[in-house]
Parts: C-alpha cells; structure tokens; sequence
C-alpha cells in the first residue's frame, strides 16, 4: 500500500513507548496479539497497510526496528504479550549488550558499529514497501541510545533516503527532576539532528507528561506505564488519518507541511483531550466532549504535552486539529468561529493564520465512552523556551566542564569538543527563529543596505493578531 | 367477383350462398332478409312484380336468416300482444292491394333495360363491414316503373304505401315514394356517414306528412349509424372503436329486429297505422337520434365529414407521433392520413362527456352508458397490462401512455438527458379518458416502474391478471389504479434498493469520484504518475486503467473489498476542467441567451492551444459502468455530474500534491534549509516560504470546505431522504439534487467564482513549478559554498533582483486574486449561497496580514 512509514524505535525510552504504541495500533485495528486479525475485524474502513505489512500466512506485522544497546527493555518486549507480532529480525541488540551509559557520543559511536546490520534491516523494510513516504523515529533525547544512536540514525536516514520524511517523537527530558547528570549534553547534540536532520519533531515532554498524567488523571506519581500510555494515545491519534483514510491529511507529508512553512521551525507540540480511562488507566471521566469543548480545550496550555511559559509574544504558526468521532462538519465551522471571536488563538503576524481540522474515524473496536476526542498539532514559538532551558542548563554544565571525559573517550570528539560548540550554536539559531517568528517583521530584510525584501513598512504592529486568553 | 341475377327472382348473394330458402310470400321474404340486415338487391325490380314470384329465392345470410323469420314470429306475437291478432286474409288483401296499387303499367318492352347489378366491394380493413355495392339510385329508374302518382289513391292507400316505403327506409333504402334526396351518393363516403335524406312525395296528403317527416329522420339516423359502424370498425380506428361499433351493432341489431316486428304488423294488422308506427318508432328514434350525434361528433373528430369545420386546424398535431411511427418502422396508418384520429382514449372521453351531458335523460344515459362500458373493455385490457405488467400491448396507439420504441435501454451509456426515463414512455395528453385524467400521472409511473421491474426479470408475466376491474363503471376502477401504482412503486424502489443495493452503489460512487477515502487514489497517481505528467494526448489508457485496476486490487486497501470496483473505469477527458464546466454553465443559461454558445465556440477555438498543454492529471476522469435498472437512478447525466465533481477535486488535491512536494524542497534541500548568512537572502526565502504555506492552507483550506462542509452534509441529507424515500422519481431527484447542491457549493456553477478561484490555483501551480527556477537563482546568489554559507555576500544582484520580481509578482497575484474571490464570495454568500461564507470565512485565513486589514476595513 502507499505511503508506508518504517518506525524506527531506539533506546529504553523509545522501546517501551513503541510497545505501547503498537499494542495500541493492534487494539484500534483488531489485530490480535498474534497478528492475526480479529473475527469481528472485518469492516474496519481502516489502512493497516501504512504502518503493517502482511506476511505469507496473513499476519500482520509492523513495520517497525526494535534497537537499543542493551537488551532489557527489548526483552521485555519479546517475552511480553505482544511479542508475536514483531519480525524477530527487526531487533537489534548488541551481542556485548552494554548500552551507552547515558552517554551521547557512546550511543553515537555504536551507531557507526552497527549501522551495516540496522541499514540492512532498514533497506529490507524499505524494499518492502510500495512507496516509502518516510520514517518515524522514536526515542527520548535525555539518555544515551536514544539520543546518541537516534542522532546517528537520523544523520544517516538523511543521506540515505533523502527523499523520505523522517518524523521523530522525541521525548524531552524533564528539566526539574532528572536522574541522568549529563542529560542536558545528550540533549543539545541531539538537538542538533532533529533540527538539522529530521522533518518534523513531535516534542514530548516528560515534565508536561507527568504533569498531564498527574493532574488530569488524579494520580501522584504517574507510573511510567500511564506516561507511555499517553505517548501511545498521542501517536496513535497524530496517525488517526493515515490509518483511517479519509478526504484529506492521508499522507504525511500533507499533515506536516502546512504545520511547518518555515523549515527550520518544524517542532511541534500536541496536546489531547479528553483522556480518560480507555485510553490510559485509572483516566477520569469527562462529560461533555462536544466538539467546542475539544476544541478548546485543546488550545489551552495546560493541555499541552510541552511545559512553556507563554509569553505575550508567543504565538502559533500553525494549528492541525485532529478531530475523532462523531464530528458534525457544521459544529466544527461552529467552533473555528467561535475560536476566532473570542481571541482563543493568536497566529504569527506575518502568515496564514488558520486552524486545520481533520476529521477521522474513530477506531470500531476500541470502545469510546467520550463522543469526540481531538489531538492538537501544532507549532508555538514558545516551543523556544525548551530549548533556551535545554541551553542553560548545558551552559551551565559546560562553564564547568563538567562530565565530559566520558564524551572525549568516544569518536565524535576525538577531535576536540566543537561537536559540541556546533550543536550549540543551531540550537541557538533555532531559538532565534521561533523567536524572530514572534515578530512581524520576520519577512522583511532589516538593516542592510539594499532593503530589497521590504515592501511596506508596518513597524508599529502588535505581535500578534489575536490574543490568548 | 361478383355474382348476378337476370331474372326477376331476387338472389341475394352474400358470403354464404349454399344456404338458400324459399319463403312463400316476397313480403316475409323481404322482411326475413332486411331482419339478417340485409340490403336487398334489386328491389326496385323487385317491387314491380305484381304476384309473388314462385321461385322468389332469396340467398340469406346463414342460418340466421332461417331462424329469424321462424323467432320473428313469435317474438311479434309476443311483443304486439295488445294488437289483435289479425287473420291472414285480412293481411294477404292488404298486401295484394297494395301491390296492385302499385303496379306499374307493365311495358312489355321497356324503353331503356333495368339492369341492375350487385357485386362485392374491395374489401376494407373493417371484417364485419358490408361489402355489397350499393343499390343504384332510384333516379335512375326507367320512367316507365314509375309508380302511380299518390294524389290518384285514396288516403288509406296513400297510408299503405308510406308504411310500406318507410319500412324500407328504416332499413336504409328508398322506398317506392320516399327516395332518397337527388345528390345523396352512397358511393360517397361521406354522404352515406350524414345520412340520407329522403324527399317526401310532394303530393301526399298533407295530413300524412308531418309523421313521415318524423319518422324518416330515424331513417336517415339509422343510415348514418349503420355506415359509421362500417367505417368506424376500420382497422385503423383502433380496439376502443371496434368495441363501440360492436356494441352499437347490438343495438343496430334489435332495430332491426323491430322492423321486422313492425312490417309483420303492417302484414298482419289491418288496423296498423302509420301513427302507430310512430308510437312503436319513437323510443328507438331517440336512442338513434343519440347514436347519430355520436357518430357524427365521433366522425367530425375524425374529419371524416365533408364539412367537418376543423379539418385543417390540427392537421399537423400529431407530427412527432408520425415521426415516431416512421421511426418505428410502422406503416403509416392507412391511406398516409394526417388527420387526427379520434380513437381510444378519445373516444372514451367522447362517450364520457356525452354520458354526464346525457345525465337527466335516463334512456340516452343508459345507452351512452352502456357503450362506454362495452368500449372501455379493450381499454381496460391496456390498462390492466401495463399497471400490472408494465407492458404495452397497443397496435394502434390510442392508450393513454405512448410507448416510443426507438428509445432502448442500451443507449442509457450516453444518454446524457434522461431520454430513457423520461421519454420512453410519455402521456398522450389529449387523450386521456377523463375516468384517467386525476390518476394519469400514477399510471404512467406505475407501468414505468413495473416495466423496468419486468425488464428485470421481476414481474411474473405468466401470471394472469386477475381479479380487476374490466370496464371504467366498475367501482373498483381508482382503487385499481392506486394499488397498482403503489405496488410498482413498491417493487421498484425494492429492486432498487434492496435488489440492487443502491445505497451501496451510491457509496462506491461516492467513494470512487469524491475519494472520501482516497487511499486507493493516492496509490493510483504514485503508480501511474509518470503516465499522468505526460500531455493527455499520449497518455497511454489501457495502461492507467491496469495501473487503477492494480491500485483498486490492492490488499488491505479499502477498495479491495468493494464489489463494484470492476465498474470503475479510467479515460482521458481532452476537455479542460474548466472549458467543460463554462461550457456547462453557458448552456445552461441558454435559455436567456442563445448567443452564450456561439461566443464560446469561438472562444474554445482561441484556447485550443492551451488545451495540448492538458496533462494526464487535469486530464484523468473516471468512469462508471452503471448496470440496469440502476442506471435509471445513476444515469449519465449524474455520473457526469460526479465527474466534474471528481475532477475538480482531483485538480484540487493535485495541486496540494504539488505544494506539498515544494515544501519538501523547501525543507530538505541544503539550499532552501541551511541559514543564509545574508539577512536579505533569508528573508527572501522567509518570503517564499510563507507564500508556499499560504498557497498551501489556501488549497486545503478549499478541499476541506468541499468535502467536508459541502460533500459531507449533503451526503448526510442524501441519506436521511433514500431512508425516507416513497417513490422512485423522488428518488431520482434527491440524488440529483444531492449532486447540484454539491456542484453548486463547490463554485462550479458560477462562472464568475469558477474564472477568479481558477487564477488562483494556476498561480499557485505555476509557482509550484517555478521552484526550480528560484532554487537556481538561489544558488548563484548564495554562491558555490551555500553549504558552508561563510559569507554574507550576495553573489549575483542582478539574479537576486530578479528573484525579488519574480516573488512580488507571485505574491502579488496570489494575493489580489484572493481578495477578489473573498469578495465575490461574500456577495454570493450573502445572495445566494450560505454555505460559502464558511468558505469564507476559511478562505480568508489564508490572506496575508496586511490582505486582512484592508478586508477588514472593507467589511466593517
């Protein structure tokens, strides 16, 4: 089927969230925990074909590569219910199965080791796709295989498949409480490749995820299992419409380009509503999900699975709703307006300014008790403030030249530490363009001599044209 | 052919002439032969005989001739009960007297010889009609059998001899006195319809005349009747008529069994006056001075009459009816007439106004009545066919529904005009019985249905129909009509919904032509992509219908489950889009302005050169193949409907593939994604960017208003109807209309919103495919080391100027023609279509931030 997408999964992180991610798809697409599909899943209106592919005797098997440098969680996986579904040569664990010890440049480094086996898998998964569309990385950028292996397969997906979207769901560290020292190093070299080298990133805050998980779902301490849970209902959501074809939005890349005009500013937040307990345990019941509701709860911060302080300047650049469910085409055109009169929004000054929707179905087998769930796409120049906080925290580690012997022993920096400086520095062009999009002059050339790109002089202009309320 | 008589003995000659049957006295002979309705030849000759002839013979008709005089006798004694048998005697003085009355000097050698002769005529397509020729004219006597002149009798005599004539004038002949009017010409069609007229003897007495007067106008109206039923009966005249004329032969046939009672009153009764004739004439001289008018109304309709005054009015009113039987192949009814029959339907009307006219005249009401009952029978039979069978078994065209033949089912694959549907079977408007009037719309639908049903193979023809009315009288008649039509309704909508699963069907379409799950598309344009960039003329078609085939056959598609797939089929449509839609558009509006179609002809004839630029995707239509009878329903002027629709979509959605494609340029090529160093430079390419993004909302933004704001609720509304649906034409229509309202809400019925939303999407794909260009000036400006992009120098002014020129211009267009469409979109929201405000509204978003103040400003 077209427009397949290969799910590359590395790390502990990215391990366990991909396990949940397709235990969830297998509940949604009634595919047993053999692969097989269910008896009563035969009129699904669905596309398993996007992210499985039929084997000989009928089962369905992702289209997913299990890697990871140490073999816990991946074992955990193999020995765990779902533990038929997956191609058993698509795990890669090293036979000295060490892991990288939170180390970047060690994760890194034992990417060029292996790299000859996983791109071997990863051109048979290719091969067996009719018209690859892209790739979807998952990992989390704080520890060592996810963010080190991850930012190694992500510089060589690009070389290699250069034509092909890579979508990462990146899960960002939670800056309050980390358990890993050198988290904020790990974080900024692999900042740099999902700048540099990914097409869009889903940013996942662990902060925002604990968050979420505590406050919406009234638990204390969320167990990582209703974290990954969250996760996995994001993903599943964010693909709703590859999986369930529809009018629109059936291939990834016409979700993602129009959430991302700029290149550079391709860091997008989610947030969804409602959770309750279907989709992750112990969930709380919200009753009235009309469309308006989903909506607007979608836009407020609280929902966002990234903790930022909105400032006065921040803004969206672009909105993809996706709505499932019984959704009445009227009551969203209901709800865009209502949105817009009361300011819920506010949009860069110097571009389109719209709400996408996109309305899918909803999966038959999994039983909803909310009418209408929607997940929120979409890209706000606050997302900058991650970074900045991601760029503390290194500058504060780095003045100190704290932890580094462990990075100085790997090959990245055998040469010396400008891998570092480098990385630095397009975090902090990154950061200046979110924050130049904040501004309405972003389209015009100021300061220099020829003012060729200035067409009209609109100095004296609010940031944004509606306000968050 | 025909067979004469020298001698004076009468020798009748008819079909059956074997059976021969001496009578002893000529007069029962003569009474005999007229009650077998005889015209009796020679009778002129006949009549100048003073004595009965011994070998007086008489070749009757069949036995019934043998029986009449025996049944005569007794019915008259019956019948003539009050009148006192009288004693043969007194009758054969009577008769003897008359005779020797009316003896001519007998001439032994006659000045000029009497030869009359009888033969058989050509026969007419009317099998009961006399085919005797016609007794010569009485003035062509010899002067010399005249009879002795009335004045010279007595009254009583004179009396006699009126009774006599008048006998024979009942029976359409002249009499010995009473003859007909000098220019009457039975030879004469015409003539012989009207009727004669007969001439009273001017010398007779006064005191006889006036009850002559009267009593000869029922012979004329007998006469009149008679020959109408002969022509009438006519093949070409149609059932209905034939049925009348038998039912009007009944009664012509008691008439004459009257006169045979009468004249054995004349023989018998000396006391039998001509008054009392009149008493016994006087009942049936009504019911004949009704037949007559009838008749006469029945034959003016026809322009059977000379003096008929609307001969020429609707001569030509039927031209598509005789057209259509040219067509047919039929013969031209008879002789090439023109004229307008009066059959059928007519015909029935006719008696219908004539029996609520009648309806204070009890005798006249049940006559009329009665030959209403009786003609409406074949009618019935039509009638019962086609509402039970939805058949037409009508020879001579005089149903109510006309069947046209030419138009067969098998050109339903391009009929784009519902000319199936709604001309194969049409109403004969004027000849509807106004028994069927109210009903006749249900009747013409009930057999439409039952005929498609039966086309289908879904009504039981060897069935006999049973149990239903056979005349219009019954009062089960509506009841009929009504059960009918609400059973072929029923069958019908159940074929088609449930047989063949219509709503499935309209599912399949839609999801083929409105890709409401475009998975199968997606994967059809990546298959076939390099077939579809090639200009439309060279695209290869047999290969994109496998490659569509491979793509619908797809596993785990959705399409690979869907029955119908095989019905889908792809073409290369060499009109564009757009051209098709203006055209459309202007024919449609052809009503107000004829001169629409010219102009575009013309104009079509400058764009030819653009059209050889068509490529496959503009170019790519599907087709459907829609089986019978649900091509009734999804007929080619829907499926063209859902064509332009597709195609319109499809255009849309190409143009996304294309914007999508850009922004893949745009964030994956080195050039495009790597910070310039030179503030201008990105800020150019910031520009170009954002131009690209708004393009791109601009495009979804549109193709989410299509189909899920205009698509998606007007499905909705299809749904909710097909549940509700009651008859098939309403069916018909609710799928119709889901169409245009769709079609209308996606602007591509306003030629206005068509011209400004078609810039806007050429210039976004011209810039889609200007990419190439912008990336290479990029790259001279930039300089080889983009890459490292050490410097901040702006390596070639001149190019990069020209990359500014060509931005502004863009975004200039883009911007304008935008505005222009949100405007016109506002004005058309507020004036026709409310659903385009959403669009609107969506639409808007897509505008720049200094296009939205000046808006803004403009609305407030």
């Amino acid at each position: 089927m077209p427009r397949e997408i290969i799910t590359l999964q590395a790390g502990q992180c990215g391990n366990s969230v991909g396990s949940q991610f397709w235990q969830q798809l297998c509940l949604e697409h009634g595919i047993n925990q053999d692969g097989n599909l269910e008896d009563f899943a035969t009129e699904g209106g669905d596309r398993k074909d996007v992210f499985f592919y039929q084997s000989d005797d009928t089962r369905y098997i992702p289209r997913a590569i299990l890697l990871d440098l140490e073999p816990r969680v991946i074992n955990t996986i193999q020995t765990g219910p779902y533990k038929n579904i997956y191609n058993p040569e698509n795990f890669y664990v090293p036979k000295d199965g060490s892991g990288a010890g939170n180390i970047w440049a060690a994760g890194f480094a034992a990417g060029e080791k292996l790299w000859d086996d996983v791109s071997d898998m990863i051109d048979r998964e290719a091969d067996g796709s009719d018209s690859l569309e892209g790739f979807m990385l998952l990992h989390s950028i704080a520890g060592g295989t996810g963010s080190g292996l991850g930012s190694f397969m992500l510089e060589r997906l690009n070389d290699r498949y250069p034509k092909k979207i890579i979508q990462t769901y990146s899960v960002f560290p939670d800056n309050s409480s980390s358990d890993v020292v050198v988290q904020p190093y790990n974080s900024m070299l692999s900042m740099r490749r999902l700048v540099q080298n990914a097409d869009s990133v889903v940013v996942l805050d662990n902060g925002a995820l604990t968050r979420i998980a505590a406050d919406r779902l009234h638990v204390q301490s969320p167990s990582f299992a209703q974290t990954n849970q969250l996760v996995s209902t994001v993903m599943s959501a964010s693909t709703t419409t590859l999986r369930y074809p529809g009018y629109m939005h059936n291939d990834l890349v016409g979700i993602i380009a129009s959430l991302i005009p700029t290149p550079r500013c391709h860091f997008l937040m989610t947030s969804y509503t409602p959770f309750t307990s279907d989709s992750v345990e112990m969930g709380k019941t919200v009753r009235k999900t009309t469309v308006l509701d989903v909506m607007r709860r979608l836009l407020q911060p609280k929902n966002r699975m990234v903790s930022t302080n909105v400032s006065k300047k921040s803004c969206y650049i672009s909105i993809l709703n996706i709505i499932q469910g019984e959704a009445d085409p009227t009551d969203v055109h209901k709800s865009l307006l209502r949105i817009r009169e009361r300011r819920l929004a506010t949009f860069i000054p110097w571009g389109p300014a719209s709400i996408q929707v996109a309305l899918t179905k909803k999966s038959p087998y999994v039983p909803m008790s909310t009418r209408v769930s929607g997940l929120m796409l979409s890209n706000h120049t606050s997302i900058a403030q991650l970074f900045k906080r991601i760029m503390t925290q290194y500058n504060r580690l780095r003045q100190r030249n704290a932890f580094l012997e462990n990075y100085k022993k790997e090959a990245p920096f055998a040469d010396g530490l400008q891998e570092f400086d480098e990385a630095k520095a397009v975090v902090q062009d990154l950061i200046e363009e979110y924050e130049a999009a904040e501004n309405p002059n972003y389209l015009q050339y100021e300061g220099g001599s020829s003012g060729l790109g200035a067409t009209s002089g609109n100095d004296a202009r609010e940031p944004g044209r509606t306000r968050m309320e | 052919m025909a067979s004469h008589t020298r001698n004076p003995s009468v020798a009748d000659t008819r079909r059956n002439a074997p059976s021969r049957e001496s009578n002893t006295t000529s007069s029962r002979t003569r009474t005999a032969s007229s009650t077998a309705r005889e015209r009796p030849e020679r009778r002129s000759e006949l009549r100048p005989v003073a004595s009965p002839p011994p070998s007086l013979t008489t070749t009757r008709r069949t036995a019934s001739g043998s029986t009449a005089s025996e049944s005569l006798r007794r019915v008259t004694t019956d019948r003539l009960t009050t009148t006192s048998i009288t004693t043969t005697t007194a009758t054969r003085r009577r008769a003897d007297s008359i005779r020797a009355g009316s003896q001519p000097p007998v001439s032994p050698n006659p000045i000029k010889p009497w030869n009359p002769e009888a033969m058989l005529t050509a026969p007419s397509t009317a099998p009961l009609a006399s085919r005797i020729s016609f007794p010569p004219h009485s003035a062509g006597f010899p002067t010399n059998r005249e009879p002795l002149p009335l004045n010279r009798m007595t009254l009583e005599v004179q009396e006699a001899h009126m009774l006599e004539d008048l006998l024979y004038c009942f029976m359409g002949l002249e009499g010995r006195y009473l003859r007909y009017k000098g220019d009457y010409n039975p030879e004469v069609e015409s003539d012989r319809l009207m009727g004669p007229t007969y001439i009273i003897p001017p010398n007779l007495d006064p005191s006889l005349q006036d009850l002559t007067q009267s009593l000869l106008k029922i012979a004329t109206h007998y006469s009149a009747v008679d020959a109408f039923v002969d022509v009438q009966s006519r093949e070409e005249f149609g059932a209905v008529s034939h049925a009348l004329c038998a039912a009007i032969r009944k009664v012509l046939k008691d008439y004459l069994v009257l006169i045979a009672q009468l004249e054995n009153q004349f023989l018998t009764n000396p006391n039998f006056t001509l008054h009392m004739l009149y008493l016994h004439m006087t009942p049936t001289g009504h019911v004949f001075s009704q037949l007559s008018s009838l008749a006469h109304e029945l034959l003016q309709r026809n322009s059977l009459l000379s003096d008929s005054p609307d001969d020429s009015d609707d001569e030509f009113g039927d031209v598509d009816d005789i057209v259509a039987s040219l067509q047919n192949g039929g013969d031209l009814m008879g002789t090439g007439t023109k004229r307008r029959m009066c059959k059928g339907g007519s015909v029935l009307a006719l008696l219908s106004t004539r029996l609520s006219a009648m309806s204070g005249d009890p005798a006249a009401k049940s006559l009329i009545g009665e030959l209403l009952r009786e003609a409406s029978r074949p009618y019935m039979t039509m009638l019962n066919e086609w509402l039970h069978r939805g058949a037409i078994r009508d020879p001579h065209g005089e149903f109510l529904i006309r069947e046209q033949k030419s138009i067969r089912r098998e050109k339903l694959d391009d009929d784009y005009i519902d000319e199936y549907w709604e001309k194969r079977y049409t109403i004969r408007e004027g000849d509807v019985p106004p028994q069927l009037e109210g009903v006749k719309i249900k009747v013409l639908l009930a057999g439409k249905y039952l005929n498609v049903v039966r086309e289908c193979g879904g009504v039981d023809v060897s069935k006999e129909i049973k149990d239903v009315p056979v005349t219009f009288d019954d009062i089960r008649f509506l009841e009929n009509v009504n059960s009918a039509y609400a059973h072929a309704n029923e069958s019908l909508l159940e074929l088609l919904l449930v047989t063949h699963d219509l709503p499935a069907r309209l599912r399949s379409l839609k999801h083929y032509y409105f890709l409401d799950r475009s998975d199968y598309f997606s994967h059809f344009t990546d298959l076939a992509a390099a077939e579809l960039k090639k200009p439309a003329k060279q695209v290869n078609g047999s290969r994109l219908q496998s490659l569509l085939e491979l793509s619908l056959r797809q596993p785990g598609s959705i399409t690979a489950n869907d029955p119908y797939k095989e019905d889908v089929k792809v073409e290369m449509n060499e009109m564009a889009l757009m051209k098709w839609l203006m055209k459309v558009i202007n024919v449609s509006g052809i009503g107000e302005d004829g001169t629409d179609l010219m102009a575009d002809e013309t104009r079509s004839a400058t764009s030819d050169t653009q059209e050889k630029e068509l490529n496959g995707y503009s170019a790519l239509q599907l087709n459907y193949v829609v089986p019978f009878p649900l091509s009734l329903v999804i007929s080619r002027k829907t499926v063209l409907r859902y064509q332009l629709i597709f195609r319109y979509l499809v255009s849309l959605r190409q143009l996304e593939a294309s914007l999508a494609t850009t922004w893949q340029d745009h964030s994956q090529l080195p050039i495009w994604k790597h910070r310039s160093r030179n503030p201008a430079v990105e800020a150019w390419k910031r520009r170009v960017w954002t131009l690209r993004a708004r393009m791109l909302i601009f495009v979804q933004q549109l193709l989410y208003f299509c189909t899920n704001e205009v698509i998606e609720p007007n499905w909705n509304t299809l749904q909710e109807k097909l549940d509700k649906v009651k008859t098939v034409d309403e069916l018909m229509q609710d799928h119709l209309d889901y169409l245009d309202s769709c079609l209308k809400e996606c602007m591509l019925t306003n030629s206005k919103l068509l011209k400004i939303h078609t810039k806007i999407m050429q210039t976004c794909s011209f810039f889609c495919s200007f990419q190439s260009t912008f990336a290479r000036g990029l790259q001279s400006v930039e300089g080889p080391d983009a890459r490292g992009a050490t410097s901040d120098v702006i390596h070639d002014p001149g190019v990069f100027e020209k990359l500014h020129l060509h931005l502004n211009k863009y975004e200039e267009n883009f911007g304008r023609h935008l505005k222009i469409l949100l405007d016109v979109l506002n004005y058309y929201a507020a004036t026709e279509t409310v659903v385009l405000l959403g669009l609107c509204a969506r639409l808007s978003t897509a505008m720049s931030e200094e296009d939205h103040r000046t808006l803004d400003i403009k609305f407030r």
